[in-house]
């Protein structure tokens, strides 16, 4: 996994499963492909002659051309992007980070989660892994751990919560 | 409530949630039986005005040529008689609404049953409270009535309402939901002798100040740079009728000044064992009750023309409150709409007793005015500048041993202050350009509310290491912090230590706290306060620099 370089604790980031990056690759492929026949569409109306002139026909190629390189990069990115995704364990607090270009990593107390979601999307099912999702009394706290195992999820759960509970602590 | 505490072996069983005991104080109550008159008047006026009309224009109308057939008089009887039925149908709607709507405060609960058709029953646990506001719309304030709202920490809605109680009867019954949130136990023997804490006013903003901090607020440099605007497109492209748009600016501008006269109008800010209490408004009127390490976090701003006096506004994030973007959610917000420097920090001793620091005073200067380092502030790393070249030298923040400080901003100057034992969570985000210029941005979670506390451009190894000391100071504030309850007997002691009794704090402190039979919420509190430690207070970097 890439690290920070000047994250000073080395902490043990604990990974999500490679299958989540499947499940991403998925994802992307059906999104890009929509995006690509919407883009697709001044192309084939100029080309068949029902708009004569109005888009150029630099434009009517450059709109879907623009669409696959952008869909290329994210398609490239998204390896990394699974492989950022992390998240740690400690005493008092459960750390997550994510982000390649855009990083960002989130200290969550456990004695501030209010609730814990673990919620399973039919393509998620189908890979048997789920999304985890941490909750404090602050909206801003939009903890998420995508992409664990489903036993590792419901293991994670039940222990947040334990914790939770031994470190209650109001608001 | 003579007696002191009594001791954890009461004579009466815990109450808990059964609620089936026929104690008196814990019967069920009505609210006030004209209280949903003084809440549906506006649509009872409605009604009166538009059969009103039309029974008037029928008077005086085109005659007797185009009415009904029926004879002369008839008509008057039917339209009085519809609207005798209209008031009298109107009269038991809000007869029947009276009575279904009941409540009950017992030891640990307040509960509420309201509803005609669709019922609703709820219940609000005593502890969690996290502040209890007396409103007084004007009608209200006619008939001596008041709104009693009690907030949890859902973020917006209040728990409970209990619209309208006797202005009397509202006071009595916060004081007696305050005392048991804060884990006094009544006198077993007259459970309803719960007299209100006594409080101590500490800041009261005159009314010329409320005027002419909205006379120098944005709203009047909005209206410059519109009045600019206009009058150049008007001049350049010759069209006077650009003037016409002068109008809604002009509404718009008018209802900001008279928001912030209304609710900036007699502002007072006391303390008392039960908490902070700020009173309020012109019109409607609001005594707001904040109990002890219910404040999540605190924001002073200052606007540029504010500058001129050196005033400065504090909000709070208060977890019932939320993030109400009205005029009514942003007044609750506000501890203090106009101040100055001292009593931003008088307010701030209440809320934050023990600083963290031996210079309180010099540290909250630095954080409201000032720039670079010193102070213990560290900024944005000059190789950073361009990326800010104004703030650069002002974005910063102090730890103390019990709160950040969070500063930023050039023209609009802020500084949040988070006690460590509020904060939710944390996050550190870092974009290309950040990593680029070795910075980070890192933001503090909190309740929702006017306050959002982050700094930019940090430099990355002390944002990390902040990160990381945040989370470790947080956790370890968390196991020092006091109870919900913050007066039950085992707790450790109140929340409002005071740091120093400073003899200046408003007159003379009469109150003694040594005597035994006193119980902690009927002593007069001391007010807070800060002391600097240069001689010359002075000589500390003030608003005008």
């Amino acid at each position: 996994m890439r690290r920070e370089p000047i994250d000073p604790s080395g902490l043990e980031w604990s990974r999500v499963s490679p299958k989540y990056l499947r499940v991403r690759v998925f994802g992307w492929l059906i999104g890009s492909l929509v995006w690509l026949v919407l883009a697709c569409v001044p192309l084939v109306l100029r080309l068949t002659g029902v708009w004569e002139t109005f888009p150029p026909l630099w434009l009517a190629w450059g709109l879907p051309a623009a669409v696959l390189v952008g869909a290329a990069w994210r398609g490239l990115l998204l390896p990394r992007q699974v492989a950022a995704i992390g998240y740690a364990e400690r005493d008092d607090d459960l750390l997550v980070r994510q982000g390649v270009i855009f990083q960002r990593t989130m200290v969550v107390p456990y004695g501030r989660m209010q609730y814990v979601d673990v919620a399973v999307g039919p393509l998620e099912r189908a890979f048997g892994i789920c999304t985890l999702k941490l909750h404090t009394a602050s909206p801003a706290t939009n903890a998420e751990i995508p992409g664990l195992p489903t036993d590792e999820g419901a293991r994670l759960r039940e222990q947040l919560s334990a914790r939770g509970q031994a470190r209650l602590a109001g608001l | 409530m003579t007696h002191p505490q009594q001791p954890p072996l009461e004579p009466r069983p815990a109450v808990g949630d059964t609620g089936t005991q026929a104690d008196p104080a814990e019967r069920w109550l009505r609210v006030h039986v004209i209280s949903p008159l003084v809440r549906g008047w506006i649509a009872l006026v409605a009604i009166l005005f538009i059969v009103g009309r039309d029974w008037f224009e029928g008077l005086f109308g085109p005659g007797p040529r185009g009415r009904s057939p029926l004879p002369e008089g008839v008509g008057v009887l039917a339209a009085v008689g519809i609207l005798l039925g209209v008031v009298v149908i109107i009269a038991a709607a809000f007869l029947l609404s009276w009575y279904c709507t009941r409540y009950q405060v017992t030891r640990d609960h307040v509960r509420v049953h309201s509803g005609v058709v669709f019922r609703q029953q709820r219940q609000a646990r005593l502890d969690r409270v996290q502040a209890i506001d007396i409103v007084q719309p004007f009608l209200a304030r006619i008939f001596g009535l008041a709104e009693l709202k009690f907030e949890v920490a859902d973020a917006g809605e209040s728990a409970v309402r209990l619209a309208f109680l006797k202005l009397d009867d509202a006071r009595r019954l916060r004081a007696m939901i305050l005392a048991r949130a804060a884990g006094v136990d009544p006198d077993p023997e007259h459970p309803e002798e719960i007299v209100e804490a006594p409080e101590r006013e500490v800041v009261v903003v005159p009314a010329g100040r409320v005027v002419g901090s909205a006379v120098l607020s944005g709203t009047s440099i909005a209206l410059l740079v519109a009045t600019i605007v206009i009058v150049t497109l008007g001049v350049v492209f010759r069209t006077p009728i650009v003037a016409t748009s002068f109008i809604p600016i002009l509404i718009g501008v008018a209802g900001s000044y008279w928001s912030a006269l209304s609710t900036g109008y007699n502002f007072r800010a006391a303390t008392s064992p039960d908490g902070l209490r700020i009173r309020y408004g012109l019109l409607d009127t609001r005594a707001q009750t904040v109990p002890p390490g219910r404040v999540q976090a605190l924001g002073i701003v200052q606007s540029p023309l504010w500058r001129l006096k050196g005033w400065y506004r504090v909000t709070a994030n208060v977890a019932g409150y939320g993030a109400s973007a009205s005029n009514e959610g942003q007044a609750r917000a506000t501890l203090l709409p106009v101040g100055t420097r001292d009593e931003v920090l008088q307010i701030l001793a209440l809320v934050l007793p023990d600083p963290g620091t031996d210079r309180p005073v010099e540290l909250f200067a630095a954080g409201m005015a000032g720039r670079d380092g010193g102070e213990g502030f560290v900024t944005t790393p000059r190789r950073a500048r361009w990326l800010a070249p104004l703030a650069w030298r002002r974005t910063g923040f102090a730890v103390t041993g019990t709160a950040l400080l969070l500063r930023s901003g050039v023209l609009w100057r802020r500084l949040a202050v988070v006690p460590h034992e509020r904060t939710q969570s944390l996050a550190i985000e870092q974009g290309p350009v950040d990593r680029r210029f070795r910075v980070a941005q890192l933001i503090l979670h909190t309740t929702p509310g006017p306050v959002s506390p982050r700094v930019s451009l940090a430099d990355a190894p002390t944002a990390w290491a902040l990160f990381h000391g945040q989370a470790a100071r947080a956790a370890e504030a968390r196991r020092r912090s006091g109870p919900e309850q913050w007066m039950r007997p085992d707790a450790v002691e109140p929340a409002a230590v005071p740091l120093t009794e400073d003899g200046s704090a408003v007159d003379g402190a009469p109150q003694q706290p040594g005597q035994a039979p006193v119980a902690p919420r009927q002593v007069m509190p001391v007010a807070p306060r800060y002391t600097p430690v240069s001689r010359d207070p002075e000589e500390v970097p003030d608003g005008r620099r």
